[in-house]
């Protein structure tokens, strides 16, 4: 009876559920088969740990791991550091309160290669910033500011892309902490600092989480934003794989492929854990 | 110098005048409640005692230092929230050692204390557990030993004991007087439990619509009440209109009432002519005497173990008395009598 009932709600579930991990199993059972030689569309296919060996062995690979976690990393959390403090100002709701998170939320709505766009026009060498600069007298002369070798100008735009994405989570889990329990905790002494590191983290910590995750995944594998404005000697980890499929060479992208989702899988972990142990102090 | 001076204060919220124009001093040491019915501003008084809120108008004083402008955790309070405010993601333990972290005491002094506060709120058994593990009354009890941990100059209780059964209670009330008399700690209760008030406090602060009514020692407010607000509100004295007839004898004064002709002693003597008189049930005696003497019909009885209440119908009005054993039941017929001395005259409506 029971393993009928299980074998029902199974089958009526294969449907929906079924397809989606059919689909996603699919995608990467042929990126992990790939990688390891199968499916080869140029040569023989056939199990070889070839692949894995010449590219881990090799420094643009590192060096590509390298980059795309840092700026995965650092896109999550200067998106998040950056959030909190708006999510808590909005908190209560005041005069053009609406307003503000109205546009704040706006570059949800503007495409990441049109935005690239502009900022490329903003920092460019006759563009409006580097003016600025001269016309003050910070710069003696324009300078060039795009493509910068730190990532900086990347870094700027995907915060500025994902913050209103960590905000829109923030929000809604700092409204939901009462107000008498932030009150308890300054009136037991805690002063504003206290008070998030003690009290408000820790109570939002699954959306901080959240949004970590979701944007550390999303920048890990940025292509849109590091083909316009990245810096020019490095390669992000899709651009690798773009790289290695535009010459054909599928087994070569599959193993980057991998490599991102074992990164993205590892990295979300890691900052999981992280948020909770740091901001919870238990990791339960 | 008082602990705390409350000096003309008024708290309005956009229009709505939530405390008006309230004075008041709380000597070093000193445990005062402030009593009042539902929205009459006890909490809202309490908030700016503590901080979280500025007056409109006036000023607060905590040792003598005038408050305005110190954020509540530079403050030397501690407030015991009416909706506990625990905080979810603590355990029981860390809840009540969060002002003691805060403050930094060495582990061996926090510790001592949570084994002190423990057993005092009797929640030993429920340290590692989290709030929303503890029923409603341990959680009040939580938020109690929270505050009382920290032994702050001044505590700030916001109807502490609400939600704790009668037993419960009387033991965490008598802790409270405990703590805050060992320790030194200026206290400021809020309860709308009249008998928690007169039980507990030095002085008592009855609150109404956002004014002070009166305030006096427990006995003073109980046995003087000076409105008609406070003699209802604490003990639900039978309050009559009276129009003043004249002096009978040395301090004797006539009046007459919905309850028929009575006789009221006063030194002072009535300040109008029609005013509010008010008399206890519980100073109801049992038969005729020399002075008004009250033909009644039980119209409600209820057995109330020590005494018995009793609604009669007497004269044109309806009135409240206990009486120590009275065997009357509804419908009855009775005859009881109310001294002189037990009626007293209010201030005249304003
Ligand atoms: N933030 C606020 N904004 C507007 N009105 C408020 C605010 N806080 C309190 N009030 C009003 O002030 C009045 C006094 O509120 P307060 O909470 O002090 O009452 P209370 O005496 O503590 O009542 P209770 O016994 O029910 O707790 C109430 O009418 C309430 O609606
Ligand atoms: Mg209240």
């Amino acid at each position: 009876m029971r393993l009928g009932r299980t074998a029902t709600i199974l089958l009526l579930l294969t449907p929906g559920i079924g397809l989606i991990v059919f689909f996603i199993g699919a995608v990467i059972y042929i990126a992990i088969a790939q990688s390891f030689g199968y499916y080869n569309l140029l040569g023989e296919s056939g199990y070889s740990l070839e692949f894995w060996e010449t590219l881990t062995g090799r420094k643009a690979y590192a060096r590509s791991v390298r980059y795309s976690l840092y700026v995965g990393f650092w896109s999550a959390i200067l998106s998040v550091a950056l959030a909190y403090p708006l999510a808590l100002w909005l908190r209560k709701p005041f005069t053009g309160s609406l307003t503000v998170s109205a546009i704040l939320k706006a570059p949800l709505l503007v495409h990441g290669i049109v935005a690239a766009f502009l900022f490329l026009n903003v920092i460019s060498f006759h563009g409006i910033l580097n003016q600025f600069m001269v016309w003050t007298g910070i710069f003696d002369e324009p300078r060039r500011l795009q493509n910068d070798d730190n990532a900086i100008g990347l870094l700027f735009l995907q915060v500025w892309k994902n913050m209103p994405f960590a905000l829109l989570l923030l929000t809604g889990a700092v409204q939901a902490i009462s107000d008498d329990v932030l009150h308890a905790a300054q009136d037991l002494g805690a002063g504003a600092w206290a008070r998030f590191r003690k009290v408000i983290a820790p109570l939002s910590v699954s959306a901080m989480q959240a949004a970590l995750i979701i944007i550390f995944i999303g920048a890990l594998a940025d292509f849109t934003f590091q083909t316009t404005i990245g810096p020019t000697n490095r390669q992000s980890l899709a651009q690798y794989m773009t790289f290695f499929k535009e010459r054909g060479r599928w087994n070569d992208a599959a193993v980057v492929g991998v490599t991102l989702m074992a990164l993205s899988l590892v990295g979300a972990i890691v900052l999981a854990a992280a948020a909770r142990l740091i901001f919870r102090g238990r990791l339960r | 110098m008082p602990a705390i001076s409350i000096i003309d204060v008024v708290m309005r919220f956009d229009r709505f005048t939530a405390v008006d124009h309230v004075s008041l001093d709380v000597e070093e040491g000193e445990f005062v409640t402030l009593l009042g019915p539902s929205g009459c501003g006890k909490t809202t008084l309490l908030k700016l005692v503590s901080g979280f809120l500025q007056p409109t108008e006036g000023r607060i004083e905590i040792e003598g230092r005038n408050v305005t402008g110190v954020p509540p955790e530079a403050r030397n309070t501690a407030m015991c929230f009416q909706s506990y405010a625990l905080f979810p993601h603590l355990t029981v333990a860390e809840n009540i050692a969060f002002g003691l972290r805060q403050k930094r005491l060495p582990a061996a002094e926090r510790r001592d204390r949570l084994a002190d506060v423990t057993g005092q709120v009797d929640l030993g058994d429920h340290l590692p557990k989290l709030p929303n593990q503890l029923s409603g009354g341990q959680q009040q009890r939580v938020a109690l030993g929270r505050a009382l941990a920290v032994r702050p100059y001044v505590i700030l209780f916001d109807e502490p004991l609400s939600n704790l059964d009668a037993k419960l209670r009387e033991q965490v009330r008598y802790e409270i007087r405990k703590i805050t008399r060992d320790f030194g700690l200026t206290a400021i209760y809020v309860t709308h439990d009249q008998s928690e008030a007169l039980a507990m406090s030095d002085r008592i602060f009855v609150m109404n619509g956002g004014r002070l009514e009166q305030s006096g020692a427990p006995e003073e407010i109980y046995r003087h009440p000076r409105t008609r607000f406070v003699a209802d509100f604490i003990g639900s004295a039978n309050v009559l209109d009276a129009e003043v007839v004249g002096e009978i004898g040395p301090n004797l004064w006539q009046v007459t009432t919905a309850l028929g002709p009575l006789a009221v002693s006063s030194e002072t003597g009535p300040a109008a002519r029609r005013i509010p008189v008010a008399w206890r049930p519980e100073t109801a005696r049992d038969g005729a005497a020399a002075h008004n003497t009250v033909e009644a019909v039980v119209r409600h009885r209820s057995f109330q173990g020590h005494f018995t209440d009793l609604i009669v119908d007497a004269g044109t009005t309806t009135q409240r008395l206990q009486l120590p054993r009275s065997a009357a039941r509804e419908g009855a017929q009775i005859t009881f009598s109310i001294a002189p001395e037990d009626i007293a005259f209010l201030e005249p409506d304003a």
